[in-house]
């Protein structure tokens, strides 16, 4: 069985193949940016993006994801290093505290400015609240979207 | 008491070995129980900071990395006494082999304590070089000025630490009582290039890019998974215990059963998982874990009605029957820290010959208090141990204990293989040590003036720092007689009165209890700033007025934070419509901490909710030593403060835990947003007061009080829902 993860093809071991995307991600695949939480799809640690759409990865079985394209936190920056424009935001507005929330928060940033090139903090408020950050980071990471979605749609 | 000397113990670990590191003279430390208390002296620094060969400056971070980015607040203390750049710092979070026993990481003290010993060390060095700096230029040493990263002449001749240190061990022995050099960082009058300026904290790119920070991330050669199974309550005994099913799992490595310790370790997760679910176990307790139960044990007003409270707090010319203006009892909802992470921790047993046979990875406010109990669990020395501490994904008081690290041991022990146990979020809410339920009884009396006469403050709480999960039995009796610091947390009100009496009672209720953010302090100042604004209401005065009088000019600092948050609440018009509200709070945290909030709130009828609209803060901080991290602290606390105000409860019943999970213990989200409004008051003279659970004294009371404004509702009980008013 193959998963294909930040544009690189893994081979998921025989033994791992009744887990979760997130545990195989983890523990399997070496990729541990991405979190656990809740394990009920409460929280948002674990949101991956799965053929550009995100998920709780905690969720959905490694099998229901063969051949499709995942997408996690550690494939946000560039092959040179230079980091998108979400992840220089959230360093520019100092968003984490403890860090743990920080990875899904992105990629459920991520999916949000995909598909509102310019969001509201109504749109901010319906698409994050799924996030849950116990540090209370909330109103730098709502800074951090309007800033990333403004150099985004400069950029793009 | 045992006695090391700081020189030899840095000679042992290699800390001197190369660069130049600051000694001193003999001193001490004692050994604690639980948790470990040694907080820093003068002396302590010497450990922490050193110049390495190539000039650049090695840091070990004194304190657990948590969220409250602490340890980047002292490096820019490091790094203003050495002249150099914050970013320049090598910081290292150590292992237990690498310093002297530190304290845990708690109760706001980060700042204020570890800034000033990290000053002198990182003064001394720079101090030390300059004399060296003098040989090699041929100078006095008051010619020998400083320079970015080293020293200069008049003449614009210079010379680097890196030209200064090489790879000799060099040691700058300081007597401890000899004269502690200039301190840069605590010179007000300094134009600071490093304290004082909004710095990102160190590290930040990994928490966004999904680096490798945490103990569940740490990779592992041939682990296995393991886990236990989480009793209700610390006291629990087993009473039944049906474990055959989970031969039949595949994947399961062994079971193993110790007392009532009963786990398994498995080659993957998901197997992990199953195991687990057959186990069938039912438990013996102590008490009946049930909310009527809680309810009888802080039943304040019987108490009281008896006799004395068992703790006197306050006692002046108290009189038991003045003409009560106010009268009231607040309760206390009981909350748990819910971090992020739930608590994860890796262990490996080597071989007789290996540098240390037990090595534990974990995330934990105390690593020194791990490697102590981790001893006393398996029976090796204290040497034989080490922790490598790992960030915490956060901590709020509740991750001080050998609890996860104990089922990693036991499970390795087990199996003689690594092990690694990542508890689940139930597991998380079972384990957790809660903020005990509270009962405050609060009666204010007031002349003709409106000015008080007579207080008296009442309270049974669950105990906090002394709770029997935290102590071993032998040591209890004797603890709790003296008062517990968590307990008497914001008991002792600013407000005078000739007549004044604060007494209290801490008992033991039937689910586990601990150290919660702002320990008791929340608790009785939530009790405290709603009696208070309940009095102004009935006199019909303007609250903070109200407030600021009552002071009588005994609590200036507190005074100018509540008249500050008047001022930054005026900004924003509160709507004339019905529904709309605005309260104030304020509060002393810890006797050194001084917050006032103001909370904007609307009462909606329609969508039957109470939503917080609008939040404002002042805070004297002290030094601001990096204020964007000081207004985060604040952030954070808001946003708490809301949880505490109106989402949070910690349900029990039937005998056990309910909250296991974030569907059924509600913590605030991205729409519980309300805007912002902080203002951070710096005062370069005193010493940094700490932030990180200051503000949450005050938010809840604003709120509580703003709701009052908006709708007639004295909320005498948390969480206030909606149904309530």
């Amino acid at each position: 069985m193959k998963v294909r993860v930040n544009e690189v093809e893994h081979h998921v071991a025989a033994d791992w193949r009744d887990e979760t995307l997130l545990t195989v991600l983890r523990e399997h695949l070496g990729l541990a940016g991405t979190k656990f939480s809740c394990g009920i799809g409460q929280c948002g640690a674990c949101v991956v993006h799965v053929d550009g759409s995100a998920i709780n990865s905690c969720l959905i079985s490694i099998a229901d994801v063969e051949n499709k394209n995942i997408l996690t936190i550690e494939g946000l920056a560039s092959g040179d290093g230079s980091l998108h424009p979400l992840q220089q935001a959230w360093i520019d507005e100092n968003v984490p505290q403890c860090g743990f929330c920080q990875s899904g928060q992105i990629m459920q940033a991520l999916a949000l400015v995909g598909d509102k090139p310019d969001p509201t903090d109504a749109d901010i408020d319906s698409v994050m609240s799924g996030n849950l950050c116990r540090c209370g980071t909330y109103d730098r990471i709502r800074k951090s979207i309007k800033k990333a979605a403004l150099v985004m749609r400069s950029t793009s | 008491m045992v006695s090391i000397s700081r020189r030899n113990f840095l000679i042992a670990t290699g800390w001197v070995a190369a660069g130049v590191t600051g000694v001193y003279a003999l001193s001490k430390h004692a050994v604690a129980v639980a948790p470990t208390i040694i907080f820093p002296d003068e002396t302590s620094g010497a450990a922490w900071v050193q110049i390495r060969p190539g000039g650049v400056c090695h840091m070990f971070f004194p304190r657990v990395d948590m969220g409250q980015n602490a340890n980047s607040g002292l490096a820019q203390i490091v790094a203003e006494e050495l002249n150099i750049d914050v970013e320049d710092i090598q910081g290292v979070q150590p292992s237990t082999s690498d310093v002297p026993p530190l304290a845990v990481t708690a109760g706001s003290m980060s700042m204020t304590a570890f800034s000033r010993p990290l000053a002198i060390a990182a003064a001394t060095l720079r101090e030390g070089l300059r004399d060296r700096a003098a040989v090699k230029l041929g100078e006095p040493v008051a010619a020998v000025l400083d320079d970015v990263g080293g020293f200069q002449t008049s003449d614009r001749r210079k010379v680097s630490y890196a030209d200064l240190v090489d790879d000799t061990g060099l040691v700058i022995e300081r007597e401890s009582d000899q004269a502690v050099p200039a301190l840069y960082a605590f010179d007000s009058g300094r134009q600071k290039t490093q304290v004082g300026h909004p710095k990102s904290p160190l590290g930040i790119r990994d928490l966004v890019t999904g680096g490798r920070v945490y103990t569940a991330d740490v990779p592992m050669t041939g682990v296995l998974y393991g886990r236990a199974v989480q009793p209700p309550v610390r006291s629990a005994q087993i009473a039944s215990l049906d474990t055959s099913g989970v031969a039949e799992v595949r994947g399961v490595v062994t079971l193993v059963e110790e007392g009532d310790f009963v786990g398994v370790v498995c080659t993957t997760p998901r197997a992990v998982d199953k195991a687990i679910a057959q186990i069938q176990v039912t438990w013996d307790l102590q008490q009946p874990i049930t909310e009527e139960e809680i309810s009888r044990l802080i039943d304040v007003d019987g108490k009281m009605a008896a006799g004395d409270l068992e703790h006197i707090l306050q006692d002046k010319a108290h009189r038991r029957n003045a003409d009560w203006s106010v009268d009231l009892r607040f309760d206390v909802q009981v909350q748990t820290h819910a971090a992020q992470e739930p608590r994860a921790a890796i262990a490996r047993f080597n071989d007789a010959g290996a540098d240390h046979r037990l090595e534990i990875w974990t995330g934990t406010q105390d690593p020194f208090g791990m490697q102590r109990f981790a001893s006393m669990d398996t029976g090796l020395s204290e040497s034989d141990v080490v922790i490598y501490l790992q960030r915490l994904g956060g901590g709020f008081g509740g991750r001080e204990h050998y609890e996860v690290e104990r089922d990693a041991v036991r499970l390795a022990r087990a199996v003689g293989r690594p092990v690694k146990v990542q508890w689940t979020r139930a597991d998380e809410f079972m384990a957790s040590r809660s903020r005990p339920a509270s009962a405050h009884r609060i009666r204010i009396a007031s002349d003709d003036q409106g000015n008080l006469t007579d207080w008296w403050y009442g309270y049974v709480t669950g105990h906090v720092v002394f709770a029997r999960e935290r102590l071993p039995g032998w040591l209890l009796p004797v603890a709790r007689l003296s008062d517990d610091s968590g307990v008497v947390k914001g008991a002792i009100a600013p407000y005078q009165a000739p007549h004044q009496r604060v007494e209290c009672e801490d008992v033991d209720l039937p689910i586990d209890l601990g150290v919660w953010r702002s320990l008791n302090g929340a608790s009785a100042i939530f009790a405290i700033e709603s009696a208070m604004d309940e009095l102004a209401v009935l006199q019909g005065k303007e609250p903070v007025a109200f407030k600021i009088a009552q002071m009588q000019g005994e609590q200036p600092r507190l005074a100018h934070c509540l008249a500050t948050v008047r001022k930054l609440s005026a900004k924003r018009r509160l709507p004339e419509a019905a529904g709309y509200g605005r309260g104030f709070a304020c509060g002393i945290y810890d006797g050194r901490c001084f917050v006032a909030v103001s909370a904007d709130v609307f009462v909606d009828e329609v969508n039957q909710q109470i939503n917080v609209l609008h939040l404002c803060c002042a805070q004297d901080v002290g030094m601001a030593v990096n204020p964007d991290q000081l207004r985060a602290q604040i952030e954070s606390n808001l946003v708490w403060s809301i949880g505490m105000a109106l989402l949070e409860r910690f349900e029990v019943a039937d005998n056990t835990i309910q909250s296991s999970n974030f569907d059924n213990y509600t913590i605030p989200r991205m729409r519980n947003m309300p805007t912002l409004d902080i203002d951070i008051i710096d005062q370069p003279n005193l010493p940094p007061t700490g932030a990180g659970e200051v503000a949450l004294v005050a938010g809840p009371p604003a709120i509580a009080n703003a709701i009052r404004d908006a709708s007639g509702f004295r909320a005498l009980s948390l969480p206030i829902r909606f149904a309530d008013i």
